[in-house]
């Protein structure tokens, strides 16, 4: 019974759960990136307009793999705890090296699914900034990670070679296995519902229901929080396009809706792994550019009036400004925009941040 | 070969090309990552950021694996080897889903953002028992399978070998 119980502490369990978390971490890393790069273009990264639900896929695939990678984590730590007391702690330089390098990835680790989980959560118990702490610890456990992979190459292959072993211990530890991965596939199937809308009568332990929230769908920050009410009500408000072009245009509500409309579908994506498609009908950002004389490949920036709080600016690059697609919405799913949803005006783009879809939109300047 | 089996984790001489391919790598990503905090301090203060990264590490080593430990040894030792996995399996996804569900069982969330309805929508208390229902049929369903299978009548003999994990 003895040997049994302590099976699990065993190179072929670790080594198929280091390659799970390999492959889920890998996922993360890359999908963060595209999120980040998206967030803050920078070494020359432009965000494409299309596919329109790309970062849809991407940020919903970043947040389930994140959790989904939990009970894989401990499951594995669970599987190498008896290494930590191991004596001597090195027996070479070598070894050293491998050793010291499974601390920032372990330490990593537990910080990168900590924190976003806590952050999907909008819960902040910490002072540090989240989106940039969690991006540059993503660096220190990727190359812990392929530190680690490059030391236990060798180890990992032998754990994979079929070797033979009482069936009880055989056993449990199948068990084990089954249980880890069984548990990340639950934790999925009960979180994918924000993102996915088939699931989103399952996804009891994700934070958002895609389908909860003001004409139907979730909001990040609302208007009472971010102060715009009055603003948002206000019968003096114009909306004015200016910076880079011929004529400076002001418009009223009235007469923002007397111009040529335009609907598309697009999803809304939110950094925290939720998503939803609404039908969305404004004015197209390249009319409204070809109107004021800019030049042909403009960028612009988008200005909210709300008056404190994050994101109250983003920029359209080349692409997602002459798209089609890319809208000043007035209306969602046929009705005016609810307040928290950006009344009177908000922008709406293919495959952008749901933090880039700039709410209560005062301006648009050319660049 | 059973030896090999049999093997803990243990720790073997790391594969040195594999190591320094490793660390031709690695380090420029981990020096990276390291840099870029200690350049933005304003995002992320030091002291606050160790409490977390390093207190991360020590919630584990120090708490969770010693109590995960007592657990195998008072409850897990003791119930026969067909049960044991089916108990395994509950213990283990009751206590992942009670913590991936902690932040909106106390509501984290809502208590920031207290006129966001859209925010932590669920009652999650209910929600989790649900989760851990669910996890409890199917650790129930695996327990009564292996009855079943322990007491049908093997045609192979006990054991030696069998393959790996």
């Amino acid at each position: 019974v003895s040997e049994a119980v302590d099976s699990v502490h065993n190179e072929g369990v670790a080594a198929r759960l280091g390659l799970a978390l390999g492959i889920t971490f890998t996922i993360c890393f890359l999908t963060g990136l595209y999120s980040h790069f998206a967030q803050h273009p920078s070494w020359g990264f432009q965000l494409p307009s299309r596919p329109a639900g790309l970062y849809r896929v991407t940020q919903g695939v970043h947040v389930v793999t994140g959790l989904a990678s939990i009970p894989l984590l401990f499951a594995k730590l669970w599987s190498v705890y008896p290494r930590l007391f191991r004596w001597p702690p090195v027996t070479s330089v070598a070894h050293a090296i491998e050793r010291i390098a499974i601390f920032p990835l372990v330490a990593g680790a537990i910080f990168m699914v900590f924190t976003g989980l806590a952050n999907i959560n909008l819960w902040y118990p910490w002072r540090f900034n989240f989106p940039d702490t969690h991006f540059r610890t993503a660096w220190i456990v990727m190359g812990a990670l392929a530190i680690h992979i490059g030391a236990k190459i060798s180890t990992t292959r032998a754990a994979f070679r079929r070797t033979a072993a009482p069936r009880a211990v055989v056993t449990e530890r199948r068990q084990f296995l089954a249980t880890a991965f069984g548990m990340s596939a639950l934790v999925a199937l009960f979180t994918a519902g924000q993102t996915l809308r088939p699931l989103a009568r399952l996804a009891l332990l994700a934070p958002r229901r895609p389908d909860v929230g003001p004409q139907g769908f979730p909001v990040n920050a609302t208007a009472k929080e971010t102060g715009v009410i009055a603003l948002a009500r206000s019968p003096s408000y114009r909306f004015t396009v200016d910076g880079k072009v011929e004529r400076t245009m002001a418009f009223t509500l009235a007469e923002l809706r007397a111009l040529p409309q335009h609907s598309a579908t697009l999803p809304i994506t939110c950094v925290e792994g939720w998503s939803t498609n609404q039908r969305w009908t404004g004015v197209r950002v390249r009319d409204l550019l070809n109107m004021g004389g800019a030049a042909r490949h403009a960028r612009a920036r988008v200005q909210s009036f709300q008056p404190y709080g994050s994101y109250t600016v983003s920029e359209l690059d080349n692409w997602q400004t002459h798209d089609p697609d890319t809208l000043l919405a007035l209306q969602v799913n046929g009705e005016d925009l609810a307040l928290d949803h950006g009344y009177p005006l908000r922008l709406i783009a293919p495959n952008r941040p749901g933090v880039m879809q700039t709410k209560w939109v005062k301006t648009l300047t050319v660049l | 070969m059973g030896e090999d089996a049999h093997r803990l984790v243990t720790d073997d001489e790391p594969n040195h090309v594999g190591l320094a391919v490793g660390l031709v790598i690695g380090l420029p990503m981990i020096g990276f990552g390291v840099v870029e905090i200690l350049r933005h301090t304003d995002a992320t203060p030091l002291p606050n950021y160790l409490e977390f990264f390093v207190g991360g590490d020590i919630a584990h080593d120090a708490l969770i694996a010693p109590i995960a430990a007592l657990v195998a040894y008072c409850v897990l030792r003791r119930v026969p080897a067909v049960g044991r996995g089916p108990l395994r399996a509950f213990l283990f996804g009751a206590v992942i889903v009670i913590a991936i569900a902690w932040p909106g069982i106390r509501m984290y969330g809502r208590m920031r953002a207290p006129d966001n309805a859209t925010v932590q929508p669920l009652d999650y208390a209910t929600a989790t028992l649900t989760v851990v229902g669910v996890v409890g049929v199917i650790a129930i369903m695996w327990f009564i399978g292996a009855l079943l299978a322990a007491r049908r009548p093997r045609d192979r003999s006990q054991g030696f070998p069998s393959s790996d994990p």
